[in-house]
């Protein structure tokens, strides 16, 4: 068996576990592996071979404390991939996604621990709110500083905005990099009522995070 | 001639359009959009103009309804000119707009609007010299006053012609816009679509994305942002040239309290239950004189006519549907509708909207969805096809569900005619309060399963006026024609349909076969499960059906108070009637139309079994 067959396994193992809270059965994680039913049965025999996995007499399949800290580790390394990919270097989001399979199994542990720390590091002071969903791991962020650390009153100039979409709706109300825009209401959720080129505009948390701007000198 | 007015929203273009047209308004459906375009005729000197309202827009780059259906108005050249609609007070952002439309090389004017409003904030416009640097007519106008509002047709008419003006882009796209141009020799305009990646033609696409990516590269920003920022920056050129700031008259903010979260927040939830009551006071008010008048002169007479059964009842039919949708739609909707336009045309709603984003954030959408929920409390056809102002199918997917479940008007008939009538006014309340943690509940599980991503809000904030009787009255007569046109039809077909099934006799049938259903799951009498049919065509028809049905208008008589309070608690969650089916089928297509009625009924009958279980 492949060691980044097995690592895929174990990943889709513990991703099963996490998200639906309970142990998954051969054909469930044959459907999320996308391969036969026996393939899977017979890469799960091993695997308990190896102590990496539990296999119980109904068919579903627990990790061992071996293969919890190793599908733990590749699931961390495809999120921050992927976030990095889609987020910082603005890719879409399934190519993103694909692109973080392939490397999640040659990239280091270190490499992983930096960018993780570079993702994360200017988010340690913001994002009190919590929206309706559970924290999407790659939930916008600007590398720099972001319009929701200023506070009502601030006056700052657009440096970056991030994610495609809704970018396009923002050049068309003024906020374009270089541009100097007033907070003028700021709410405890971080909702945002900003000033640019004489008007005013009403941005949700999200939206006030992914534009990167600096402070006016 | 033909000429069509272009512009950001809210700049007062329908306004305008209104003032040179009249009311003779004809709204056009866009093929294949829900977006519509107004058109209006002028005469001038014998001669008939016909005047186009394109929807306000702020930019031609994007994708929505609006911007997709003003650039192949554009790209068409469907009309001999352009009257382009610029607000003086946002200048520089309305030029941004211009300067895109500039790129078509159409015949225009510039009507500069708002000049009043300019004065009174200090500012002063050189329309001479704007009219230099662009190239064409420009013509300053305060339409609330009227003002110069009769130059606009005859210097359209004598004047109108391509402007002079191009905007300075960055020297790669420049010399990208010229390689193109001498490679596949299309003009400059489409070139630059085609650098944005939305050229029609595939192989000016293509070519135009792989420089695009080179230039995004070399300049570590993408093409899009390269293009918005040269534009805007020539706009605020050209601004910063002809607009003087004098002196600002300090005026009281509004702002300063309607912003806020309090007193923001009680403010808007004052204005809506204010909104809702004086909607439902006046309605049922109307509602009463316009079924009685109809009673006594349309369907008494036709009683008498002596037709054949058969044709009585479909006749019949026909009247009560027609009866039923002028009950509803005038009384009810129209007057939710001027509310609501009230609500509009003053700039509150976006106040509202950026209030609610929070709460709305907890339901799995974003602020801008205040607006189809209030529309619910009116009445749910419109609601639903409010819901396309929301970016993302899995917003409006959400959306749909939710306000499918709010009490509508002709809901609150059946609470208030059947609970609150018969059982007691805490007892309506508490079908709301039931209501309401249904909706939240759904939306919690929905805005889990539902796949997709959220947009968020970006609403440009409109600035407060006070509303223009006759254009409220003007929006909401626009809004009521396009509710008639939905729900009409589908109000007389059901109708008839149902008249002809009570002919034959299969709704008794219907009635025997589901007699043990509703007894024993429900514990409610037979003849109620043909009330709740009829409720699917029009909600409160459930009231007035068992009224009939029971043979008694006290219906305490004839029905314990549990038995009203399931069957109104029912006939409220039970499928959104047939006219929120169609329109929810146009809006977003049979699946989820399919998915929500299913949902609905399914939630009617579980919590009705479990009212009667709890209460047995």
């Amino acid at each position: 068996m492949e060691p980044s067959q097995r690592e895929d396994e174990l990943e889709a193992v513990f991703l099963l576990i996490r998200d639906c809270q309970q142990q998954p059965s051969t054909r469930d994680l044959a459907s999320v592996l996308k391969r036969p039913d026996e393939e899977v049965a017979s890469d799960l025999k091993m695997l308990a071979l190896e102590g990496d996995v539990m296999l119980g007499d109904d068919g579903t399949v627990a990790l061992t404390p071996q293969g919890q800290e190793l599908g733990m580790r590749v699931a961390k390394k495809h999120e921050t991939l992927q976030c990095f990919l889609s987020e910082m270097l603005g890719m879409d989001r399934s190519s993103a996604s694909n692109e973080a399979c392939l490397l999640e199994h040659t990239v280091s542990d270190e490499t992983i621990d930096r960018l993780g720390v570079y993702i994360k590091a200017p988010r340690q002071h913001r994002h009190q709110w919590r929206g309706g969903q559970e924290e999407d791991p790659c939930m916008i962020h600007c590398p720099l500083s972001a319009l929701t650390d200023f506070k009502e009153g601030d006056d700052v100039i657009v440096s970056m905005i991030l994610g495609q979409e809704r970018a396009q709706r923002l050049l068309d109300l003024g906020v374009v990099p270089g541009e100097r825009v007033r907070i003028k209401r700021k709410l405890a959720n971080q909702a945002l009522v900003i000033q640019v080129k004489g008007c005013d505009v009403a941005l949700s948390p999200e939206v006030a995070a992914s534009i990167c701007v600096e402070p006016l000198k | 001639m033909k000429f069509a007015l272009i512009g950001n929203p809210g700049v007062g273009k329908s306004l305008i359009f209104n003032q040179l047209t009249g009311l003779g308004v004809e709204v056009n459906r866009y093929p294949g959009t829900v977006v519509t375009l107004e058109r209006g005729n002028v005469c001038f000197k014998k001669e008939k103009i016909e005047v186009i309202d394109l929807p306000g827009i702020y930019s031609l780059d994007g994708s929505t309804d609006e911007e997709v259906l003003v650039r192949g108005f554009l790209e068409k050249r469907d009309a001999d000119a352009l009257i382009a609609v610029l607000d003086a007070t946002k200048l520089e952002r309305n030029l941004y707009l211009f300067l895109q439309v500039a790129e078509y090389s159409l015949p225009m004017v510039v009507v500069v609007n708002m000049m009043d409003e300019a004065e009174r904030t200090g500012l002063s416009i050189d329309t001479e010299r704007l009219s230099k640097h662009l190239g064409v007519e420009v013509i300053a106008v305060a339409a609330v006053e009227g003002r110069n509002i009769d130059l606009i047709i005859p210097k359209t008419i004598s004047s109108a012609h391509p402007p002079q003006t191009q905007v300075p882009y960055d020297h790669h796209i420049e010399a990208a816009l010229k390689s193109l141009e001498k490679t596949l020799s299309t003009p400059r305009h489409k070139n630059l679509l085609g650098l944005l990646g939305m050229s029609g033609d595939p192989l000016l696409r293509d070519s135009a994305a792989s420089i695009a990516e080179e230039i995004g590269q070399r300049h570590q920003m993408s093409v899009h942002q390269i293009i918005a920022t040269n534009r805007h920056n020539f706009s605020r050129q050209l601004a910063s040239d002809t607009v003087t700031i004098g002196r600002r008259k300090r005026s009281f903010d509004l702002d300063s309290i309607l912003t806020r979260t309090v007193p923001g927040i009680p403010i808007l939830c004052a204005i809506i239950v204010l909104m809702l009551l004086s909607v439902f006071i006046i309605g049922s008010w109307m509602e009463r004189i316009i079924v009685s008048v109809f009673t006594t002169y349309v369907i008494g007479p036709f009683a008498t006519l002596g037709l054949s059964p058969l044709a009585g009842q479909i006749g019949l039919s026909l009247l009560i549907a027609l009866q039923a949708g002028f009950g509803i739609a005038f009384p009810f909707v129209f007057t939710f509708y001027l509310a609501l336009s009230l609500l509009e045309d003053s700039g509150y709603m976006t106040r509202a909207a950026f209030l609610a984003d929070r709460v709305m954030h907890r339901l799995g959408l974003h602020g801008e969805a205040i607006i189809p929920m209030v529309i619910g409390f009116g009445c749910t056809v419109p609601a639903v096809m409010s819901i396309r102002i929301l970016k993302t199918r899995r917003e409006q997917t959400i959306a749909a569900f939710l306000i499918t479940m709010i009490p509508c008007s002709a809901r609150t008939v059946v609470i208030a005619g059947i609970v609150a009538a018969f059982v007691g006014i805490a007892w309506a309340f508490s079908v709301y309060l039931i209501v309401l943690m249904l909706i939240i509940l759904t939306a919690l599980v929905i805005s889990r399963v539902t796949p997709g991503e959220q947009f968020g809000m970006i609403v440009d904030l409109a600035p407060l006026r006070r509303p223009r009787p006759g254009l409220v009255l003007a929006k909401s007569w626009i809004r009521i024609k396009e509710f008639l046109f939905i729900a009409m039809p589908v109000l007389v077909i059901t109708s008839i349909v149902l008249g002809i099934l009570q002919y034959t006799g299969t709704i008794d049938t219907f009635q025997q076969v589901v007699a043990p259903v509703m007894t024993t799951l429900f514990g409610l009498p037979a003849y109620t499960s043909t009330a709740l049919l009829f409720g699917v065509f029009r909600k409160e028809l459930a009231f007035e059906t068992l009224a009939v049905l029971a043979g008694n208008a006290n219906l305490a008589a004839v029905m314990s108070g549990v038995q009203l309070y399931t069957f109104a608690i029912m006939s409220v969650l039970f499928v959104p009637c047939v006219s929120t089916i169609a329109v929810l089928y146009r809006q977003l297509g049979a699946r989820i139309a399919i998915l929500a009625s299913v949902y609905s009924v399914a939630l009617g009958f579980f919590i009705g079994a479990l009212i009667n279980l709890l209460m047995k």
